[in-house]
């Protein structure tokens, strides 16, 4: 399929702050967005919007580690959410994304012994996850990455907890498929599932994705979010 | 064409890059050539499952 030129400017954009997200995990440093974030122009509104692509995975090394963020990445991070509010006919991963990221917010700009910015959302309907066959299963939980975190009890995190086979086979499917992007984010999302089989190699085929795709900086995020979760001591 | 006309055409062109961009369709699949396949069997030497077909589950009704 043909791209758009804004459609590969986004992409492109999405993938320079994804490396800066990569260069955090692997660091433990702070996430540093090398890109201007004027909101006034077009390059300003294209940047704000690969922030909501990649969503609450921008903070992900805060909220692993966890470190506060740097003032000015939690500003823009804020804008983004407040640039781009749900439309009422927003699809569930649009729902789940943004709650995602208003729930970040919560947790990282709240100050330490002050009251809360923002009340927290009640949680979108996580429904059709539970009758999706396996594939969509997995693609959708790959699409919903930046939910994938130790201790995460959403009724997201909780559908992909009660399939964990469903979701090794979207990953073998996936590998086969050489959608690494949907590889990687499933394999993050295996590293926190309990009842994963042994014999699916988790962490060969882990490696194996990021040989392959790894030079992509959205597959790189995903498999190296995976690992920091492993060290972590999530389940494998 | 005017640029406030092109301020607007690409700032909806945004808008509906980042909707297909949230919520995407699943792409094509393209299948392992032979040669990753060799790579994934030299990776994975104590690990067969990658390299076998999805399990067939059984059809209800």
């Amino acid at each position: 399929m043909e791209q758009s030129g804004t459609s590969a400017l986004l992409q492109g954009a999405v993938q320079d702050i994804a490396s800066d997200v990569v260069s955090a995990l692997r660091g433990g440093d702070h996430v540093r967005m090398s890109g201007t974030m004027a909101a006034d122009d077009i390059e300003g509104g294209l940047a704000l919007a690969a922030v909501r692509v990649l969503g609450a995975d921008l903070l992900l090394p805060h909220v692993l580690f966890p470190t506060p963020p740097a003032p000015e990445v939690l500003a823009v991070f804020r804008r983004t959410v407040e640039a781009f509010p749900l439309r009422p006919d927003a699809a569930p991963t649009v729902r789940w994304s943004h709650w995602a990221m208003r729930r970040t917010l919560l947790r990282l700009d709240t100050p330490l012994n002050g009251p809360p910015g923002m009340a927290a959302d009640p949680e979108p309907d996580a429904g059709w996850l539970d009758d999706a066959p396996w594939q969509t299963l997995t693609h959708q939980l790959a699409v919903l990455t930046p939910l994938a975190l130790p201790g995460e009890d959403c009724a997201v995190a909780l559908a992909a907890r009660r399939r964990p086979v469903d979701v090794a086979r979207g990953f073998v499917r996936a590998v086969r498929r050489r959608d690494w992007q949907q590889a990687a984010g499933a394999g993050r999302w295996l590293t926190l599932l309990d009842g994963v089989p042994d014999t699916l190699g988790l962490e060969t085929g882990l490696d194996f994705v990021e040989l392959m795709g790894g030079t992509d900086p959205r597959v790189a995020l995903q498999v190296q979010a995976a690992r920091v979760v492993r060290a972590a001591g999530a389940l494998v | 064409m005017p640029s406030i006309d092109k301020a607007i055409h690409d700032t909806t062109s945004v808008r509906t890059d980042l909707e297909m961009a949230l919520d995407p369709v699943e792409p094509d699949g393209v299948f392992r050539d032979s040669r990753e396949c060799a790579a994934l069997a030299l990776l994975s030497a104590d690990t067969k499952l990658l390299l076998s077909p999805p399990t067939p589950r059984p059809k209800k009704g």
